[in-house]
């Protein structure tokens, strides 16, 4: 009962039209009329929940930018190729869901590799404005793409993972393995910065393209395997999403708009800083749809960023480049 | 090689140089802009309908604008959906909620859009914000109004406006009114605006105003260390960019009979807007009506063509590509490249003959 009510991302408009997820309903739903400790603990499990999320979705997106200096527009478009990849997986094979995350990541990888290959390596060294510009050629290509072939209603995998309740605060068991998937992928990746040769060279070009260069690291391979790992992780991110929520090809703009956010929050390139700014963005989207009604969490957010943006555009963690 | 194309190319090489080709070319363009709904009627343009040639003026004019601040600047703005919902908005909200005339909606709309634009150029500018920063402020300035409309409801909520009859503030159908009974005279307003923005764009290129926009995008600190007001002329720039952008919005918002957060300030409105200068070739004049004539027909034709829902998104995405791996300065830099090509073949020849 109370899975309608969770802080659903897909459902802006909805929520907009005071649909899914509003403090009134949750109080009725509760048999509460003013919010209380429990109330207040159910958000914050909400909140901590979503922002782990967020903070997954930020992850490839900030490595990307950290090592190559490029604004990822097609990450959000990569998440709905990873989302169909996974439905197709599971209605093919009849296997749980849970198989075709690895499938998702490594398809994704490959796929991530190609765009590398075919739209950003040739202009890697032109001005910002035209990386931008091509990755959002790719996210056009992409969604529509996909919205061709499985066509633009809303899908999902009939999966119902239920809820854990603790002292009367639901934890969705669906969000709760996203989050625990996504803490894997943030300590492997970290690993694999820090303790790994291959890592060491991305962190190195990261931190001096033309240093990296002159000590013989070949830049346009460590290129090609940042962006396919990025993409790899935006699989991740997209093929943990079909858990909790229902999607549409529209779905990876939502999602991209704030990860955005949460990457410039964190401050661009860092990996805590993507969680850090990933549970922001979750709280502010929680408490504001539950407080403020409709949207308007969504003002909130931007204001935030705008305000990093000006004040602090290395972010709140930032300043450091690739961690 | 014949002789006749390498004596036309030859011409076309020497206009290309003199001071009057520019305007020229852009006065040719309008004229045969102007043309066009009788060209139809003589059969030669007849596959096109006239509200697609109005849909095409209105992307040809938003990014006529957008070019003026992002082209000749440099300062690559990813919001200019905020400055045309802006004018679509105001025009509306003041014709259908208090009765009064869409052209001073229209010129209040420009006004605030200006406003908007000079708030996010002076905190943009006065942080130092380049690049990727600038581009991601400017689409949050966009969303940020996007959802300020979608969640208050006296600016028309997630559901937006319609627009109201001509009557109810005026005497009827006409040029006082906005509002016409056929598409002919849509057609010929959102031209005029087109003209209007593209004599400013073009006057603003061959000003000591547009030396200076130039300079400030070629190497912004060269430019104030010779004293150009660098930050000055930024916010100039944005805030007449800014104001015409508004113009198409009232336009759209009067055309078409609806106007909702999600029409007017979508991620892809940013996109719509720009595409037609990057296609065409930024910082030119005659590069985002040459890019509008390209990229709208071809994507209506694609949409028309094949019922597949989401095609004609892809074909943006592919021309977007296409052109900036494969052509970043353009369309109109065509001719030239063709020009600089055969006089290349023909002076090879001219070796090989002596």
């Amino acid at each position: 009962m109370l899975s309608s009510f969770l802080p659903d991302a897909c459902c802006r408009e909805a929520v907009a039209l005071g649909g899914t997820f509003d403090a009134l309903g949750m109080q009725a739903a509760l048999g509460l009329s003013l919010p209380s400790p429990t109330i207040f603990a159910q958000y914050f499990v909400f909140a901590v929940l979503l922002g782990g999320i967020y903070g997954l979705v930020a992850l490839g997106l900030t490595m990307i930018f950290g090592v190559m200096d490029v604004i990822n527009f097609a990450h959000g478009a990569l998440m709905v190729v990873a989302m169909y990849a996974v439905l197709v997986f599971s209605d093919a094979t009849g296997l749980s869901p849970f198989f075709a995350i690895p499938f998702a990541v490594l398809l994704l990888f490959v796929l991530g590799v190609l765009v590398y290959r075919s739209t950003i390596a040739p202009i890697i060294d032109a001005p910002q404005e035209n990386q931008l510009i091509v990755t959002f050629g790719v996210l056009l290509i992409l969604v529509s793409g996909v919205e061709m072939v499985f066509g633009s209603d809303p899908q999902q995998l009939g999966l119902d993972l239920g809820s854990l309740e603790i002292s009367g605060v639901f934890v969705p068991q669906g969000q709760l393995y996203a989050l625990v998937i996504a803490l894997v992928a943030l300590a492997g990746t970290w690993l694999f910065l820090q303790r790994t040769m291959l890592g060491r060279a991305i962190r190195g070009t990261a931190d001096n393209r033309d240093g990296a260069q002159y000590v013989g690291i070949d830049v346009p391979r460590i290129d090609a395997l940042t962006f396919g790992i990025g993409a790899a992780l935006a699989g991740l991110a997209g093929a943990v999403i079909p858990l909790f929520q229902s999607f549409t090809p529209a779905l990876g703009d939502q999602y991209l708009i704030n990860a955005f956010v949460v990457v410039v929050l964190g401050g661009l390139g860092s990996f805590p800083g993507a969680f850090v700014g990933g549970l922001i963005i979750g709280f502010i989207q929680v408490f504001g749809s539950a407080y403020l009604g409709g949207s308007t969490y969504q003002i909130v957010i931007f204001m935030a960023f705008i305000l990093v943006l000006l004040v602090k555009p290395e972010g709140l963690l930032g300043g450091s480049g690739d961690e | 090689m014949s002789n006749a194309l390498s004596r036309a190319v030859e011409r076309y090489g020497a206009f290309r140089d003199e001071w009057y080709a520019l305007p020229a070319l852009v006065a040719a363009s309008l004229i045969v802009l102007a043309a066009m709904p009788f060209l139809r009627q003589l059969a030669l343009f007849g596959f096109a309908p006239l509200g697609l040639l109005i849909v095409t003026l209105i992307w040809a004019t938003t990014a006529q604008a957008w070019n003026i601040m992002s082209g000749y600047t440099g300062q690559f703005s990813f919001g200019h959906a905020a400055f045309f919902g802006l004018g679509a908005y105001a025009t509306i909200i003041l014709t259908g909620t208090f009765g009064i005339s869409p052209w001073i909606g229209m010129l209040l709309g420009s006004v605030l859009a200006g406003i908007y634009g000079l708030l996010i150029g002076a905190l943009t500018f006065r942080y130092d914000l380049e690049g990727h920063y600038f581009a991601l402020a400017t689409l949050a300035f966009a969303e940020l109004l996007r959802y300020v409309f979608t969640n208050v409801p006296q600016l028309g909520g997630a559901s937006g406006f319609f627009r109201p009859l001509a009557r109810e503030y005026a005497d009827g159908p006409g040029l006082a009114a906005f509002q016409f009974t056929g598409d002919l005279p849509y057609y010929y307003l959102i031209l005029g605006f087109l003209t209007v923005v593209t004599v400013v764009s073009l006057a603003i290129n061959r000003s000591q105003l547009g030396y200076y926009l130039f300079a400030i995008r070629e190497r912004e600190q060269a430019a104030a260390a010779i004293g150009v007001p660098t930050y000055r002329y930024k916010l100039l720039a944005v805030a007449v960019s800014a104001f015409f952008t508004a113009w198409p919005g009232a336009f759209w918002a009067m055309y078409f009979n609806t106007i909702r957060p999600t029409t007017v300030f979508e991620l892809l409105v940013n996109v719509e807007i720009l595409l037609p200068a990057i296609v065409g070739g930024i910082g030119t004049v005659l590069g985002p009506i040459v890019g509008s004539f390209i990229v709208i027909p071809v994507s209506e034709f694609v949409r028309q063509s094949f019922s597949v829902p989401g095609l004609n998104n892809a074909v943006y995405g592919a021309i977007l590509i296409a052109i900036v791996l494969y052509s970043p300065k353009g369309v109109v830099s065509w001719p030239s490249r063709f020009v600089e090509l055969l006089r290349a073949r023909t002076d090879l020849l001219d070796d090989d003959a002596a």
